[in-house]
């Protein structure tokens, strides 16, 4: 049985095949009821009972909800350009799912365990402006076209601070493997000596998934909505929750970075007794919170505000933060002593499998 | 048999589920809503009237600028990030050749704020 | 085995969408073609071992510059009558340009086998390649790493030169001054009598200055 999950073509198919659906199912439950938990979150924030209709506390809402939209007709724009308008949908969506082929759960459990998981989960994050801005194009709508080149300048501007910020992680972990980065926490996690890196990744992070108090793009007092303003029935869906995807992909990415993964928060006996994942879940949980929670407290931001935010005030703190950790870390001779280490292939990957 | 490649493998499954996942939920609704297009509701959504004209049209060159400069810093973090996981090797020297590729960037930097190029209104 | 028919795979689709790249009438589709080359490209890269380029194929290709191309073919609204008008003028020179081009590849080419890249042995030290960047481009080259720095100096500035224009018109927030502002300076407590108004004054504080960095007026005092 060993033999064949790891030592033939077929059986490594079907063993990651399993693995992807037993992240990727998950994933999906989640982002249903991320839905549902904002509308809850925020119905408390404005002392509302939020949804509770169908089925007991109205666990059912996103079911309903699905199924509403699956049968709700796609209006596709005459002067749209068709197969294009239908794709910007499908991408937003999948570019959330596929990040998540290299988040580790437990130690050396990611499905994919790349060399350079930091840098591919950074490329997958600068492929979201795609979607948005083929949304935009493609309706052939002011509104959309106008939604989708905020958008798209908006994602671009936030995307240099997030990269310094990782790069200033890199430096305290000198490995650009995400497992490698979770180890390097063990003795402190890096929210703490790096705290000020944290808040700009973490507000970096809602302007990226364009959330409250970022979400110009489809500000709905001025946009109507967007990027999104010609969308029906599951492609509207698909971007709906490629959006929610984002956030606990963001979440993630914050708790890998800076919460120590899937780490317990003290290495001692009755924390360690649970489960890594659910660790890493507890986190995510956390800060999906705060993400809900910040949309229910602050006032959209106005669209100068937003880019001079971006520009002038994170590019050159994050920059600035970079070369002092650089320099501290060269003066005090902290830096990662072995970094870029290949790491040592996992029993998987030795077999010949093509 | 390259062992890098082999752990690209996941991805590629990955890729592979979620495009199916998104075309099933797309077209499941294409089939199952039902479709009764007529012009008005085909027409771009405006405020009751006509569009003027074509929505694809000339637009604020800012939008370019923020572009380029999207590219330059992304360039350089391109560059931080060998940087970072080598630091401890490289020593003093690299620290310091790093500095100075970071130093002419600020002079752009400042540059580009100086000329007001960061201004939106 | 099977990695060979990828790399048949990714080769081929990589020449078919640089040929639609050329072929596309609408310049939208020919970026988004260019893209799928861009990828095709990565995972080229991913087979002859090099992920640390095949990433950054993605982010900085991919993920920044075909981000510029498509905001430029999208919002300039390229008329294709006008285009083919050009067409016939600058025919002689793309062709010039293009065969010149096209020797030069033939030249380069010419000793070349095409085929599948060996795999390149992992290196002894056992670095990931990102690291081993690392060792060389910092210290070993860095006459041109400081190069590359320059290059993006000169790209920043022309950028700006190029595009930036400055309106005059509009509105600015200048949030130190909006801070620095003290009620003193923009307050005035009048105590009217009842019935009697201000007599059509406007109030202005002692230091008031308009808006639009206008020049300042003669001071303003109220007659109550």
């Amino acid at each position: 049985m060993q033999h064949f999950f790891f030592n033939t073509d077929l059986g490594f198919t079907i063993l990651t095949l399993a693995q992807a659906l037993a992240v990727l199912v998950p994933l999906l439950m989640g982002v249903a009821y991320l839905t549902y938990g904002e509308r809850k979150v925020l119905a408390a924030i404005q002392i509302r009972k939020g949804p509770n209709v169908t089925g007991p506390f109205g666990l059912m809402q996103p079911f309903a909800d699905a199924i509403k939209m699956l049968t709700k007709e796609t209006v596709i724009p005459a002067d749209a350009n068709r197969a294009l308008f239908l794709i910007a949908p499908i991408l937003t969506f999948a570019l959330a799912m596929i990040a998540w082929a290299v988040i580790p759960t437990n130690n050396g459990w990611a499905v994919a365990d790349l060399n350079v998981g930091t840098l591919y989960l950074f490329a997958i994050s600068s492929l979201g402006v795609y979607g948005i801005l083929i949304a935009g194009w493609a309706s052939n709508s002011k509104y959309a076209f106008l939604g989708g080149l905020r958008s798209a300048a908006q994602m671009v501007s936030y995307e240099v601070s997030i990269g310094l910020v990782i790069v200033c992680v890199l430096l305290c972990v000198g490995s650009l493997n995400l497992n490698d980065v979770i180890l390097a926490q063990r003795h402190v996690w890096f929210c703490i000596p790096l705290f000020p890196m944290f808040v700009v990744f973490f507000i970096s992070a809602l302007a990226e998934t364009n959330r409250a108090p970022f979400d110009l793009p489809e500000g709905e007092s001025e946009l109507v909505a967007g990027f999104m303003v010609e969308y029906s029935s599951l492609s509207f869906g698909l971007f709906f929750l490629g959006e929610y995807a984002n956030m606990i992909l963001m979440s993630a990415l914050t708790a890998i970075l800076f919460l120590g993964g899937w780490l317990a928060p003290f290495d001692i006996a009755p924390f360690t007794w649970i489960p890594g994942p659910l660790w890493l879940i507890a986190k995510i949980l956390c800060i999906l919170f705060v993400f809900i929670w910040v949309r229910g407290t602050f006032p959209r931001y106005r669209y100068d505000q937003l880019m001079r935010l971006g520009w002038k005030v994170f590019l050159p703190f994050s920059l600035a933060w970079m070369v002092l950790t650089a320099g501290f870390l060269m003066a005090t001779g902290l830096l990662p002593q072995n970094p870029g280490l290949a790491h040592t292939p996992p029993a998987i990957a030795s077999g010949d499998t093509k | 048999m390259a062992p890098v490649i082999n752990d690209y493998f996941p991805v590629l499954v990955f890729v592979v589920i979620a495009f199916v996942i998104a075309l099933a939920m797309v077209g499941g609704s294409l089939l199952a809503g039902k479709q009764k297009p007529y012009p008005e509701k085909l027409s771009a959504y405006e405020c009751g009237f006509e569009a003027f004209d074509d929505s694809r049209r000339r637009f604020d060159v800012r939008f370019y600028l923020v572009s380029i400069l999207f590219i330059i810093f992304d360039l350089e973090v391109a560059f931080l990030f060998p940087w970072a996981v080598s630091l401890s090797r490289i020593g003093m020297f690299g620290f310091l050749s790093m500095l100075g590729f970071l130093g002419v960037l600020t002079v752009g930097f400042i540059y580009e704020w100086r000329k007001g190029a960061l201004e939106w209104e | 085995m099977i990695v060979t028919a990828f790399f048949y795979i990714f080769a081929a689709i990589l020449v078919a969408s640089a040929g639609m790249v050329v072929a596309a009438r609408n310049p939208v589709h020919a970026v988004l073609f260019l893209i799928l080359a861009f990828f095709n490209a990565a995972g080229l890269f991913l087979i002859a071992g090099a992920e640390f380029l095949a990433m950054i194929l993605v982010i900085v290709y991919v993920g920044a510059v075909a981000v510029l191309f498509l905001f430029v073919v999208m919002m300039l609204d390229i008329r294709f009558d006008q285009m083919r008008e050009g067409l016939q003028r600058y025919a002689p020179i793309g062709a010039a340009v293009g065969l010149v081009l096209f020797a030069e590849l033939v030249a380069t080419l010419a000793g070349l086998k095409i085929a599948p890249v060996e795999a390149a042995a992992p290196a002894a030290s056992g670095l990931t390649n990102s690291a081993e960047l690392g060792l060389v481009i910092y210290t070993r080259y860095i006459f041109l790493f400081q190069a590359c720095g320059i290059v993006l100096l000169v790209a920043m500035i022309g950028a700006i030169v190029l595009t930036l224009r400055e309106r005059v018109s509009s509105r600015k927030q200048d949030i130190a001054v909006q801070h620095a502002r003290h009620p003193a300076d923009t307050l005035v407590m009048a105590d009217p009598v009842a019935g009697s108004g201000m007599d059509g004054q406007i109030l202005r504080a002692p230091g008031w200055t308009p808006a639009l960095d206008k020049p300042a007026p003669a001071r303003l005092e109220t007659t109550s």
